[in-house]
């Protein structure tokens, strides 16, 4: 579950709840909006703090706090797809580059 | 003398050596050796002598003197065009005579076998389970009679793959005796699915072989549908891409009708991503034989109203550069960006005109119908005048 | 009708669970997600309809199912082709690596007569010949042009102005097809010249070794010659009769040209691609500002961001496909690159999208000094006194260049499939690793791709061929033209 506070102006808090949300979508999430916001990550009881602070005054915090709980649910469900597909993805690969005689170039 | 008679035909054998295969021949000048070995069609009261049968056809040949010891067929006025360059074989215990190759006709296809291993909603050869091994041996006679000069000759069935060893037999026969002559199979590809049995194909190192695969969707669900076989689909792509690993050469035909029209873009984007390698593919129209007639409430659609998809579909594999022609469709139903696409595809034997192809002036352009179309065709056809007016070419697009 | 069975008894597969074949997936825009495979087949759908489908709540019913399926990203037990097609395919994307080294870049003198403030290369006037290549080192720079691989190479020359030294130009070409005649490769030249001192006697030559010129070409004539000063203000005039000079000497699809953005550019995308379609090209190619050279000096490279030169660059893409709309064959080189990429099984194989990255895999470069650059960024940023790309000299071996350290760890690094982001990127199979991009504007090869003018623009262009596709079928069919010219 997000939690939002809002602190001082520049700043933007969210905490996601560790037993939902991946650690690593979220940072993932805080990588790509490292151009905007700079997002302190920390292990605060059963929630995983973020607080977004701004890089430029002109920064909408409010909106990329929208877009970056979407993009900590997408980075999430990135991961699950990539473990379901793993095993198939390997074998496509291991096929693809053994030794078969088909080149199209 | 042996003498069996059968609807019309008389034919009596000089000796019991079962069946007769042999070259028909019309020259009066043919040299004596080879006359030995041939049969000579007689339409008059004269017949020269030296060959090994006559083909006495029609009544005034009844009248014809013929040696003592040489085979002699009476045939009726249908069989008439049989003419100088055919191959013939004469079965007198069965009491028939056919044609194997028709020496002028625009098409040679030789039938295999009558077994296959689909079992195709609009099949135009409906596959019998039987012991047709006869017609290996019949062909393996019969391919070095055939002209040499033949341009390309077609081997179809049935499913030809079911001859298994057989059928690299008689390729390599054709290589053999008919060594500039193209060969084109036509198959279902499943057995090639098999790398070791492609590969044997390979090596027999054809000139110019191409095998003719049809491919009914996208969807292997509805592949495997048309063809009533569960598997087909993956099996006749892993054919594909193992003849294509292995250097030969394949088309992909596709029957265009009510179960396989609405997914032709997606078949095309389809072969333009996975299968971008084949040598060429073709859209070809129902054909009202066979199966097709029984099951026409699932197939029939008028050619007109799947132009759009048609059009899509082409000019995708077009734009991608794959060589691609539509085969069996009237002109005059066809949307005019097709037309430099449209082959006059139809063989002879099968090819005819309609009452509303009257005046028509792309009469020579066209392909015509098949006979079999009088059992249904499509509502739209009028004659092209050289004004452009007529058929679709004006229709809104 | 009874010894035929349904299509039902086909379908069994889809009453089951369906598995995911690997993909990745973004926004496309608010309201849709853009799943890509790792062959670059994409296919948009509605968000809602996207959770369905992770989630296994798509039905079988569905025209989305059909889709997906078909384009595999989802396969079922009724089939599993998809498997023998994905890694074929996976393979012919990969396919052209071991041919690498297609494009060799000679620098033949560093002297030219122009002095245009957005020179990507340092450039002296017309009298000093201590920057022309000399004999020996454009024969040492042939040894280590047929070390290399790809069956075709194309021998390109630059400078300066590279016609200030032609006799140079023609020894190469002679000894370069010399050469050829045992290593039988397909050998290509190009010049790439402002055209002002094109001769009789040129023409000549490069008819008779079938020389292709690439000649600049801004826009209309006020812009090209603010972009272009030169003694005379008359560069527009010089290349306008020099292109008519060449097409009638060496025929009409022998000379291209290659426009360079300005901030002056940034208002006129129409005028610019009027010139060219004036002029009778078969497309141009809507380039950014390179950070490199004088640009920097000038400070023109700052004098726009990325969102003034997307808008330039959407607007003339709009209006070049109008223009196919009216029947004109005319392309935008850079989306048909991606275009390839998209729509095709192929990969272009162009030098500034490639992962792993372009640099002397895709090309080398071998300067008016005897040294090898990796690329043709990498010269120009040695002109701004950074060697990091500098791979050695021409009197350096094969092995040594090729497998040198300055080559290959930036390479290693910047390979998409490993670094952040890029590794995880819907669009990674369209992009490319620009290491020397990166490195010249945020200090390393990799580059934080957020911070990144590469990532921002290429994703925007990505977004817009795919909307633009999924809105118009006219476009589809425009751009597959394009991707498989």
């Amino acid at each position: 579950m997000a939690v939002e506070a809002a602190i001082p102006r520049q700043n933007l808090q969210i905490a996601f709840s560790a037993g939902v949300y991946d650690i690593d979508a979220i940072k993932l999430a805080a990588y790509r909006f490292a151009d905007r916001v700079s997002v302190q990550i920390d292990l605060i009881g059963e929630d995983v703090s973020c607080v977004l602070t701004a890089l430029t005054s002109k920064t909408d915090l409010e909106t990329i706090g929208a877009h970056f709980r979407n993009e900590v649910i997408d980075q999430d469900l990135r991961k699950r797809v990539a473990k379901e597909t793993e095993s198939v993805r390997n074998l496509i690969l291991s096929l693809a580059f053994s030794k078969t005689g088909l080149q199209q170039a | 003398m042996q003498t069996r008679r059968a609807q019309g035909i008389e034919i009596r054998a000089a000796n019991n050596e079962g069946s007769a295969i042999f070259r028909v021949s019309e020259a009066s000048n043919r040299p004596a050796p080879l006359c030995r070995k041939e049969g000579f069609v007689v339409r008059e009261a004269a017949a020269p002598s030296g060959y090994a049968w006559y083909l006495a056809i029609g009544e005034k040949a009844r009248n014809a003197i013929f040696p003592a010891e040489a085979s002699i067929a009476y045939l009726p006025e249908v069989f008439s065009h049989i003419s100088d360059g055919d191959v013939v074989r004469i079965s007198p215990e069965r009491k028939s005579v056919n044609v194997l190759f028709q020496h002028n006709a625009r098409h040679h296809a030789f039938l295999l076998t009558e077994r296959c291993n689909n079992y195709c909603l609009m099949c135009s050869q409906p596959p019998r389970d039987v012991n047709d091994d006869h017609i290996f041996h019949d062909l393996m006679r019969a391919i070095p009679l055939v002209d040499r000069a033949t341009h390309e000759i077609g081997f179809t069935g049935g499913e030809p793959t079911l001859l298994n060893d057989k059928l690299i037999a008689l390729i390599r026969h054709c290589q053999a005796y008919l060594p500039t002559t193209g060969l084109h199979i036509l198959t279902n590809g499943r057995a090639f699915s098999d790398p070791l049995f492609t590969q044997r194909f390979a090596d027999i190192q054809h000139h110019d072989l191409m095998f003719g695969i049809p491919v009914y969707s996208d969807l292997s669900e509805r592949h495997d549908y048309v063809v009533q076989a569960d598997g087909a689909f993956d099996e006749t792509i892993r054919g594909i891409l193992n003849l294509k690993r292995n250097g030969l050469m394949v088309e992909i035909r596709v029957v265009v009708h009510k179960q396989t029209f609405d997914r032709l873009p997606q078949l095309a984007r389809f072969i333009a991503r996975n299968l971008t390698f084949v040598d060429q593919v073709v859209w070809m129209g129902l054909e009202m034989t066979g199966f097709a007639r029984a099951n026409l409430e699932d197939l029939w659609i008028d050619p007109l109203d799947y132009q759009p998809q048609l059009v899509e579909a082409v000019e995708y594999l077009a734009a991608s550069r794959i060589k691609t022609s539509v085969y069996n469709h009237q002109l005059c139903i066809t949307d005019y960006r097709l037309w430099s696409f449209a082959k006059k595809s139809i063989s002879d034997w099968k090819n005819e005109y309609m009452p509303e192809c009257e005046g028509c002036e792309k009469r020579n352009e066209c392909a015509g119908f098949f006979s079999s179309a009088k059992f249904r065709y499509s509502n739209h056809i009028s004659p092209i005048n050289s004004m452009g007016t007529g058929g679709m070419r004006c229709a809104p697009v | 009708m009874s010894k035929f069975a349904a299509l039902e008894n086909y379908q069994g597969g889809r009453g089951q669970r369906y598995h995911l074949l690997p993909l990745r997936f973004t926004a496309l825009d608010a309201d849709r997600y853009v799943l890509s495979n790792f062959v670059g087949e994409y296919y948009v759908l509605p968000k809602a309809s996207a959770h369905d489908f992770f989630e296994h709540r798509l039905s079988p019913n569905s025209p989305m199912y059909d889709e997906l399926k078909s384009r595999h990203f989802l396969m079922d037990d009724d089939s599993d082709v998809a498997i023998d097609l994905l890694a074929l395919k996976t393979r012919t994307k990969y396919s052209r690596l071991p041919n690498f080294t297609g494009l060799h870049l000679f620098v033949v003198t560093l002297r030219c007569e122009h002095s245009c403030p957005y020179c990507q290369v340092s450039r002296q006037n017309d009298d000093k010949a201590d920057f022309d290549m000399s004999v020996e080192y454009a024969n040492l720079s042939l040894d280590l042009v047929f070390r290399s691989p790809s069956p075709n190479l194309k021998i390109e020359f630059q400078g300066g102005e590279p016609l200030l030294n032609f006799p140079l130009i023609q020894h190469i070409i002679n000894e370069a097809k010399r050469r050829n005649e045992i290593a039988k490769r397909n050998l290509g030249f190009v010049i790439a010249t402002t055209l002002a001192l094109i001769s009789d006697e040129i023409l000549s030559f490069c008819r008779e070794h079938h020389v292709h010129i690439s000649t600049s070409l801004d826009g209309p004539a006020d812009l090209h010659n603010r972009n272009r000063p030169r003694p005379g203000s008359d560069s527009y005039q010089k290349a306008i009769t020099g292109i008519e000079r060449v097409r009638s000497a060496l025929g009409r699809d022998q000379v291209s040209a290659v426009m360079t953005t300005t901030s002056a550019s940034l208002n006129c995308p129409i005028e610019i691609i009027d010139e060219y379609v004036a002029r009778e090209f078969h497309g141009i190619f809507l380039r950014p500002l390179s950070p490199y050279g004088f640009a920097v000096k000038t400070k023109w490279f700052a004098a726009y961001d990325a969102q003034e030169w997307l808008d330039f660059y959407f607007k003339g893409l709009d209006y070049i496909i109008n223009l196919n709309r009216q029947g004109l064959h005319f392309t935008e080189f850079y989306a048909a690159t991606i275009l390839a990429k998209m729509l095709t099984p192929f990969q272009p194989g162009y030098v500034d999208l490639m992962s792993p990255a372009g640099i002397g895999i895709g090309a080398l470069v071998y300067n008016y000094d005897g040294s090898v650059y990796a690329s043709d960024e990498s010269r120009m940023l040695a002109e701004m006194g950074d060697q990091t790309f500098r791979l050695g000299t021409v009197r350096d071996s094969y092995e040594t260049l090729i497998g040198s350290d300055a080559l290959l760890d930036p390479i290693e690094a910047s390979f998409a499939g490993s670094v952040p982001m890029c590794s995880t990127c819907t669009f990674e199979p369209y992009c490319g690793s620009d290491p020397v991009y990166h490195h010249a504007m945020q200090g390393d090869f990799v580059g934080h791709k957020a911070r990144s003018g590469f990532c921002q623009r290429n994703m925007s262009i990505f977004r817009g061929l795919i909307s633009r596709m999924e809105a118009d079928p006219e476009t589809r069919q425009i751009f597959l033209r394009w991707a498989n010219r």
